[in-house]
């Protein structure tokens, strides 16, 4: 994470309290960047110089307008239209981390092969809770490679429960 | 030298005088027949006296026909001419002829042949030891030039022994060496070898690990990925995660 990438973070964030829904701009801002981390040409194409700053703003109000608050989709456009798509993803991150800190909370992005339940959510946010010693915000990422069960990362802490990781771990043995 | 060449004075002088005495033994028959030629008278024959030359002069006018009467007249005396002298003893006059010859003789010997022979000798007495000087010198040279060889003849056989010596050495050395190098090749290759045998073993038992785990892994996800197909076996991994957090477990 960079200062830089920070920085933004912190704007972002300064706007969303401005808005009053820094909560929700930061959960879409987490969606973003989920979006970009799983397509390389969205993700390339954001980041292109040689598109126009006008090309790739526009791009971002066809994929976010009329789906996320205006909040989300204005700093969004803003940071690639600065040319800083290639930090999007840390800039969300930190977001939704500063986020949390306002509500001396931790973010644990959680990743599964099949989405949560709410009542899977709320018991894995508690158990969360309960192993760090500090209230969890549970960011849930639909990931199949995984194939199966939970791999969570509170900070610099991997909790990996999944079956992938079993697999590995078994090939490993052998 | 000396005593040399006054022996050699003497016998010269000996030898003249011996000559001078027979010489001298000569005169004496012919005086004697001269004087019994004189002493003849011969009967029958006509003549002008009785001296020797006149009883010659008559005996060559006779001729051959008084040759019978000339024998009788003779008779035994001329016999008696011819009586040998004593063969040790010479006459008296003999000697002293002789004596004074040799005496003579001697002097001039002495005076004249002397000082030539005696520079003759020395001249040769001279060349004989210059030559003697000369071999002397000669031999030495050549002892001191066989020395040399010899010296050199023995520095050569001992470099020579030595040279031998040191590439028999070497050959040894390199012999050594070689078979040191052939034995540590050896080794290593054996070595090697081994560890290529254990490696490749290890290797083998590796890769058939390998392949039986991949075997078994591949069943076991072939089981699991359809066991996971199931929307309740999904669950249930959530569930047994969610379980083994808040049980404080990874």
């Amino acid at each position: 994470m960079t200062d830089r990438s920070v920085s933004y973070a912190d704007a972002v964030a300064a706007v969303a309290r401005a808005e009053g829904n820094l909560d929700a701009v930061s959960d879409e801002l987490f969606r973003v960047a989920r979006a970009l981390e799983g397509s390389d040409e969205l993700r390339m194409t954001l980041s292109d110089r040689q598109v126009p700053a006008a090309r790739r703003q526009q791009i971002v109000e066809d994929l976010l307008g009329g789906q996320a608050l205006e909040t989300t989709t204005a700093v969004v456009s803003m940071i690639v239209a600065a040319g800083r798509s290639s930090d999007l993803i840390g800039i969300a991150r930190e977001a939704v981390e500063i986020n949390a800190r306002d509500r001396g909370r931790s973010v644990a992005e959680v990743r599964s092969a099949v989405a949560l339940t709410g009542d899977q959510a709320e018991r894995l946010s508690a158990a969360l809770s309960a192993a760090t010693g500090h209230q969890v915000d549970v960011k849930v990422v639909v990931d199949p490679s995984i194939m199966g069960g939970v791999v969570a990362t509170i900070g610099d802490e991997v909790i990996d429960g999944s079956v992938r990781h079993r697999l590995s771990q078994l090939r490993d043995t052998f | 030298m000396s005593r040399r060449l006054w022996a050699a004075a003497a016998v010269i002088a000996a030898v003249v005088a011996l000559s001078a005495s027979a010489a001298s033994a000569a005169e004496t028959v012919g005086s004697c027949i001269l004087d019994e030629i004189a002493a003849a008278k011969f009967e029958g024959i006509e003549g002008e006296g009785f001296t020797a030359a006149k009883n010659l002069k008559t005996l060559a006018a006779a001729g051959d026909e008084h040759a019978e009467e000339l024998k009788v007249a003779l008779g035994d005396d001329l016999e008696g001419c011819f009586d040998a002298p004593n063969p040790i003893i010479p006459e008296i006059k003999e000697i002293v002829w002789g004596g004074l010859a040799f005496v003579v003789l001697l002097a001039l010997m002495y005076w004249k042949l002397f000082p030539v022979v005696r520079n003759l000798m020395e001249q040769r007495t001279q060349r004989i030891q210059d030559a003697i000087d000369d071999a002397d010198r000669q031999r030495s040279e050549a002892a001191e030039v066989k020395a040399n060889y010899e010296a050199e003849l023995a520095d050569a056989k001992a470099e020579a022994a030595r040279i031998v010596d040191e590439a028999r050495e070497q050959a040894g050395a390199v012999r050594a060496d070689l078979q040191a190098r052939a034995e540590a090749d050896i080794a290593e290759m054996r070595e090697r070898a081994a560890a290529d045998v254990e490696a490749s073993k290890r290797q083998a038992i590796a890769d058939l690990q390998s392949e039986v785990s991949d075997i078994a892994l591949g069943a076991a996800e072939a089981v699991l990925g359809r066991s996971l197909e199931d929307p309740e076996m999904q669950r249930q991994l959530v569930d047994d995660y969610i379980a083994s957090v808040g049980a404080g477990q990874d």
